[in-house]
């Protein structure tokens, strides 16, 4: 009984899908309907509409269903092309987003190599066959595409370092290990679109004569693994993987999950096998990497966008973007906001339309946005108009990072967001410098005293020394940022820090050690619903909470439904 | 820039000045080559460079960066920053940051209780292995008057002994004794030759003599003056004979003084037989050494009727021992002196025997050995009364108290007592003793801060020749603390003989803390035969001959008994205390042990393996060991485990090392610190 206008059913099977239900949703819809084929497909970044399925109509029509359940009723509407529970993305959203690099995902089945051709993929690669390999280094040059995994560094210029080098064998490395979290941009670009990555990797290796290709993948992306096996596999067969008469080896390894792999020099010591900890630099990787031979890294993200660079050209790719920064990049977004998930804006965009425009953020609710992870830094709600690049972020004490965006609403404690980020940091650190292994222990410590209710006035000058020598004594760049959300924070919210350390308050209520929950006699109906969900009793009978057993775990304002009961600060 | 291409230099800026540098070298080595000193512990030059202890940074000044100069090359023209206060600052947190994550004793508890700093741990270990020659020569490095003061020391570093925590201190004292006892006698110091520079010293007390000692051993001559007719001050007319005997103890050692060379001249008192400026026209340094010989007042009226505590144990002294029993005696105070006095008075004779004191027992500050023998011998104590007068009647003393209660603590911290308003009684008494302290009696032309002591700079100066020191800059203290302060002031002299000043070199002692803050699972231990034998006992004279007679209570422990006793000792002190680098750098840089404080990782230590003790409290985690096992040996037999701040050294399995390593040792000399190390503390790193 399906519609008869339906041409092609999509099901967005990649882990966000599958995390949201899209499994059970599948195996519905086959039920529903075993004769028809449901193509499975990457993710398209509407995380907060999963499941998704998209219906394209015999006459081209595109209509999403969003917010999927196993549920025949819900699903029927999509067979029968019904008005009901169909999804449009907002339109501020929408217009405002601009996906090049994403324009594939979660539109084509990702392991079929047939499907990727057919919307144009290896053609770049094709043309970059005919190039010369300084032609194509020349191409990402001029592109002004700038390393997508935070560091920035000129994608071209990095090429042009491992095509000069004269060594009958050279390494180059796709960094997979995206550890932010909040981050997952790259596990949807190799989940959605392996092919595109490992296009632009074989364009690298054509224009800078690299001999092996290493995929250096973290074990918790199941799925991106299996699909970068299948499309790997698919082009030995195809032997796409002859690059100028070179048989070109590719090569999946699997990072057990230490956050510090990401950096380039712990990421090729434990490609090596050995512990991951970063070494000094130089010799840089070009010149000495991968079991000393010259070895070449960049991320995934980066390499999704070489072939659109080769396609078009590097100057309509350049049109893109601002003057020193160019192209589209992803951006996780996450947090207090109303649409979290992928988002692909043009570079020079304002922080203000992504979390609000495409984020849908409450602008009453907004006090910062973390940008660049856990080692980034926040930026208050009064710089949203900054137009955002790798240097205006920089300049504003935060950094690009992978891309991960993190709203933070006004209910949140600056402190404890600062103290939250770093200790993910300090437990990440490798233990290798003691500026980075010590002195992040300590500053969470304090931070921590803080949160408690126990700083004292000295701690806020200890942090900012503190975390300015932990920035410049620290080898690689998880120390070197680590303190940033620390520093940050101060930057632009030392009136929570003092509050906390000179008036024993928390002015966002988040602190427990600083609040008090209180119930309002006036407003109570005498439900007893928060006598019976207190977890220690700290409620008597005449509804009166006692601050002593109260541990301020929230689930008696929760459950109040005249909304009578609230946290206070500490008087 | 003049780059010379044959031999491969090329010039670069260090600190301002133009360095050359060869390719391929780092920052560090032409530092080093250029005399700019840059502390260093995760890098030896033998293995590759680790760049984990920051310690070593150097800036680079165009770019702001900062970079291990272990394995930063300069490029040609480069400047680097190896000394700013910034590039200092830098070194000292990292310092900090290290000392706050480390956990162990850089010195013994029982050393640094010790006011002289007697290297006690080594004087015990050396005893224990029957070297009291040894022993002796370790503890006259501090202590110059040890048959006295291993009898009358209070041991202030038995109190602080980690064996408290299992029942009673290592009997440390004796230790001292037995050595002196020993070898007091045959053993003379070599004297190097004479400076020519000499020195007067007024009075011949233990600062005084210990200060002489000092001076002979760098060279001074040296002449002693003293008001009473014979050498020692207090340690001959303060201390009874039953604690320290005459003949047989205090002239021993000071014949030792003489065959130094040291000269005496007695009945020579300043401002009467004595000038000081004459002194100061005469010698090169004038040291002022005069004690505390006048009582303090008890504040009661009548109070000249009684007799000073002081003056009645010289008095008995001066007698041969031979006062008249002093009949019905009451003593008021409750330090050391009233206890001599106390047990002086019962051995004159006299059957009633009281002290009276304001406080109580636990506020008392004589020794607690002290009470206990008194109260063997007979002496009664009252608590919590306070003289209010004192005056004879019919050939009698009648004193009238009042009594007390405790009230807030004092600025000694002491509850201070209160009087009981009309609690005044009377008690008769034949001879009443007043012993609630002493002070000085300056003699004139010397600086004295607001208590009338002598006022001294770094070293015992006063001012111009001028210095000083024992119980005339202290205050009334024990003989070890004036041996300590004699000290100090002969190496004060010899600095400015030097022409310079004397500077407490700065040092630090990272501590696992007080034994009444741990428990027995806190104590660190590197041998597993620490003996759990009961404290030795002290040999003491029968409670008549005691009550009855002068002679000596405690006699001295024989040398069986005290190497038994030796193994009780825990050995607290690092093993890496003499070559420690991060100790050496933190001191070098100025780095605090507490100025960064958090948690410090769970200790572990591994003594299993028979000669080698592996403490991870100790460990920097620079993984140095690491890579000299596999780039130095060829083997893998350490290697690092867990991240951050969990981070450790240790071998596969935790199975510990073959016991093959101590044919190696290799990654034992590479530690800078004592997390790797030889069990045997006489065994120094290479």
């Amino acid at each position: 009984m399906i519609n008869s206008n339906i041409a092609e059913i999509r099901l967005g099977t990649a882990s966000c899908g599958i995390a949201s239900g899209a499994g059970a949703v599948l195996e519905k819809m086959q039920a529903m309907e075993p004769d028809f084929k449901i193509t499975e497909v990457g993710c398209v970044g509407c995380c907060y509409a999963e499941p998704l399925a998209e219906v394209i109509t015999k006459d081209g029509q595109s209509i999403f269903y969003g917010n999927l359940t196993a549920d025949e009723k819900c699903l029927a509407n999509i067979f029968n092309l019904s008005e009901a529970g169909r999804f449009s993305e907002p339109e501020q959203r929408s217009s405002k987003m601009l996906p090049r690099v994403l324009k594939l995902a979660g539109r084509i089945d990702p392991i079929s190599l047939e499907a990727y051709r057919k919307a144009g993929g290896y053609h770049a690669l094709g043309k970059a066959q005919e190039m010369a390999p300084e032609a194509i280094v020349n191409a990402v040059k001029e592109s002004g595409l700038r390393g997508r995994g935070g560091g920035g560094f000129s994608t071209g210029m990095k090429w042009s370092f491992l095509a000069a080098k004269n060594s009958p064998e050279k390494i180059i490395i796709c960094n997979a290990d995206e550890g932010d979290p909040g981050a997952f941009m790259d596990r949807s670009l190799m989940e959605s679109v392996p092919h595109q990555v490992l296009e632009g990797m074989l364009i690298a290796a054509a224009a800078t004569g690299a001999t092996k290709l290493f995929i250096y993948c973290r074990a918790e992306y199941p799925m991106a693994i299996r699909n970068l096996k299948i499309a790997i596999a698919q082009i030995n067969e195809n032997k796409l993987n002859v690059i100028k008469g070179r048989t070109i080896e590719i090569i999946i390894k699997e990072g057990a999950g230490a956050f510090v792999c990401g950096e380039e020099t712990a990421l090729i010591a434990s490609l090596e096998g050995k512990r991951g900890t970063p070494r000094f630099r130089p010799p840089f990787p070009t010149d000495s990497g991968y079991h000393q031979l010259p070895t070449m890294i960049n991320n995934v993200e980066t390499f999704g966008n070489i072939p659109l660079i080769i396609d078009e050209g590097a100057a309509a790719y350049a049109s893109i973007g601002t003057e020193n920064s160019k192209g589209t990049k992803i951006f996780a977004l996450a947090g207090d906001l109303k649409y979290p998930g992928l988002a692909e804006v043009p570079m020079g965009i304002t922080l203000r339309e992504i979390v609000f425009d495409i984020g849908g953020a409450d602008p009453e609710n907004v006090k910062a946005v973390q940008t660049g992870g856990p080692s980034g830094g926040c930026i208050p709600v009064e710089l949203f108009d900054t137009p955002i690049d790798y240097d205006s972020l920089r300049s504003l004490g935060a950094i690009m990072g992978s891309g991960g965006l993190i709203v933070i609403g006004k209910n949140r404690c600056m402190v404890e967001t600062a103290r939250y980020f770093l200790d993910f940091t300090r437990r990440e650190s490798c233990g290798k410098c003691t500026f980075c292994r010590v002195g992040t222990t300590r500053m969470f410590e304090t931070l921590e005293r803080i949160t408690k209710g126990e700083g004292k006035p000295e701690d806020i000058d200890f942090l900012e020394t503190l975390g300015n020598q932990v920035r410049k004594g620290s080898l690689c760049g998880l120390g070197q940022t680590a303190p940033n959300p620390v520093l940050a924070t101060l930057r632009y919210f030392k009136n929570e820090y003092l509050d906390h350390v000179e008036k024993r308050t928390c002015t966002a209520l988040e602190c427990n050690a600083l609040v008090k929950v209180k119930l309002d006699q006036s407003k109570c109906v005498k439900c007893k619903l928060c006598i019976k969900s207190c977890p220690v009793g700290a409620i008597s009978s005449d509804f009166v909470i006692d601050a002593d057993k109260c541990t301020r775990c929230n689930s008696c304002i929760e459950l109040c439904p005249k909304k009578a009961i609230s946290r206070y600060p500490n008087e | 820039m003049s780059n010379s291409a044959e031999n491969n230099t090329f010039e670069f800026i260090l600190d301002g000045k133009t360095v050359q540098a060869k390719a391929g070298e780092t920052v560090l080595e032409v530092a080093r080559r250029e005399g700019i000193t840059i502390p260093s512990l995760c890098f030896n030059g033998k293995v590759s460079h680790t760049t984990s202890c920051f310690v070593c940074v150097v800036k680079d000044c165009k770019t702001g960066k900062f970079l291990p100069s272990c394995a930063a090359r300069p490029a040609p023209g480069q400047a680097i920053d190896a000394s700013s206060d910034e590039v200092k600052s830098m070194r000292k947190t990292a310092l900090e940051l290290l000392l706050s994550e480390h956990s162990g004793d850089c010195e013994a508890p029982c050393t640094m209780a010790c006011p002289a700093h007697a290297a006690v741990e080594e004087y015990v270990r050396a005893g224990r292995e029957g070297d009291w020659l040894k022993a002796l020569k370790i503890i006259k490095e501090r202590i110059p008057l040890p048959m006295s003061i291993g009898r009358v020391c209070p041991r202030f570093c038995e109190k602080e002994c980690r064996k408290n925590l299992y029942g009673k201190a290592v009997s440390i004292n004796d230790f001292k004794r037995l050595a002196a006892d020993l070898y007091y006698r045959e053993y003379v110091e070599e004297l190097p030759e004479d400076t020519g520079k000499k020195v007067a010293i007024v009075g011949a007390g233990p600062a005084g003599l210990s200060a002489a000692y000092y001076l002979r051993l760098n060279g001074v001559k040296v002449k002693l003056f003293d008001q009473m007719p014979q050498a020692g001050g207090m340690i001959r007319y303060g201390i009874p004979e039953y604690r320290l005997p005459k003949n047989d103890i205090l002239d021993v050692e000071l014949d030792h003084f003489r065959k130094l060379g040291v000269e005496f001249e007695f009945n020579a008192k300043l401002g009467e037989n004595l000038d000081l400026d004459k002194l100061s026209a005469e010698y090169d340094a004038v040291g002022i050494a005069v004690g505390c010989w006048n009582s303090s007042t008890i504040r009661c009226n009548g109070e000249e009727l009684a007799t000073p505590g002081i003056d009645f144990l010289r008095d008995n002294i001066l007698s041969g021992c031979k006062l008249a029993n002093p009949g019905k005696t009451i003593v008021i105070g409750g330090g050391n002196t009233a206890m001599d006095c106390v047990r002086t008075a019962v051995r004159l004779g006299a059957e009633d025997v009281s002290c009276f004191y304001r406080r109580t027992e636990n506020e008392m500050p004589a020794e607690k050995i002290e009470i206990h023998e008194a109260k063997e011998e007979g002496v009664k104590f009252e608590f919590l009364i306070a003289p209010t007068n004192l005056r004879r009647e019919n050939g009698k003393l009648i004193l009238t108290c009042q009594r007390m209660v405790l009230g807030e603590p004092d600025a000694s911290g002491r509850r201070r007592p209160v009087p009981q308003p009309g609690s005044e009684f009377d008690t008769v008494a034949d001879t009443v003793i007043a012993a609630v302290g002493q002070n000085t009696v300056m003699p004139d032309g010397i600086k004295v801060n607001k208590y009338g002591y002598a006022e001294v700079t770094a070293g015992g100066k006063v001012e111009g020749k001028i210095f000083s020191a024992g119980d005339c800059v202290s205050g009334a203290a024990t003989v070890v603390e004036a041996v300590a302060g004699g000290r100090i002031m002969a190496l004060g002299m010899v600095a400015m003989f030097e022409g310079k000043e004397l500077t407490e070199p700065y040092t630090i002692n990272v501590s696992r803390g007080s034994w009444r803050s741990m428990s027995t699972d806190d104590v660190v231990k590197i041998h597993d035969q620490v003996s759990d034998a009961e404290r030795a006992a002290l040999p003491l004279i029968s409670l008549q001959e005691r009550k009855s007679t002068f002679k000596e209570v405690a006699g001295t422990m024989d040398p069986a008994t005290l190497q038994a006793e030796g193994k009780r000792c825990i050995e607290c002190s690092c093993t890496d205390k003499l070559d420690c680098r991060l100790k050496k750098s933190a001191e070098l840089c100025g780095a605090c042990v507490d100025s960064i404080c958090g948690r410090k990782n769970a200790k572990r230590i591994d003594i299993r393996h028979p000669q080698i003790v592996q403490d991870t409290g100790k460990c920097i985690k620079c993984g140095i060991c690491v890579k000299t096992c596999k780039e130095l040996i060829g083997k893998t037999l350490l290697s690092a485990q867990n991240r951050g701040f969990q981070t450790t050294v240790s071998t596969a399995f935790n199975a510990g090392l073959p016991t093959s390593c101590a044919e190696c040792g290799a990654c034992i000399d590479a530690c800078p610190t004592g997390a790797l190390d030889w069990k045997d503390k006489n065994r120094r790193k290479k």
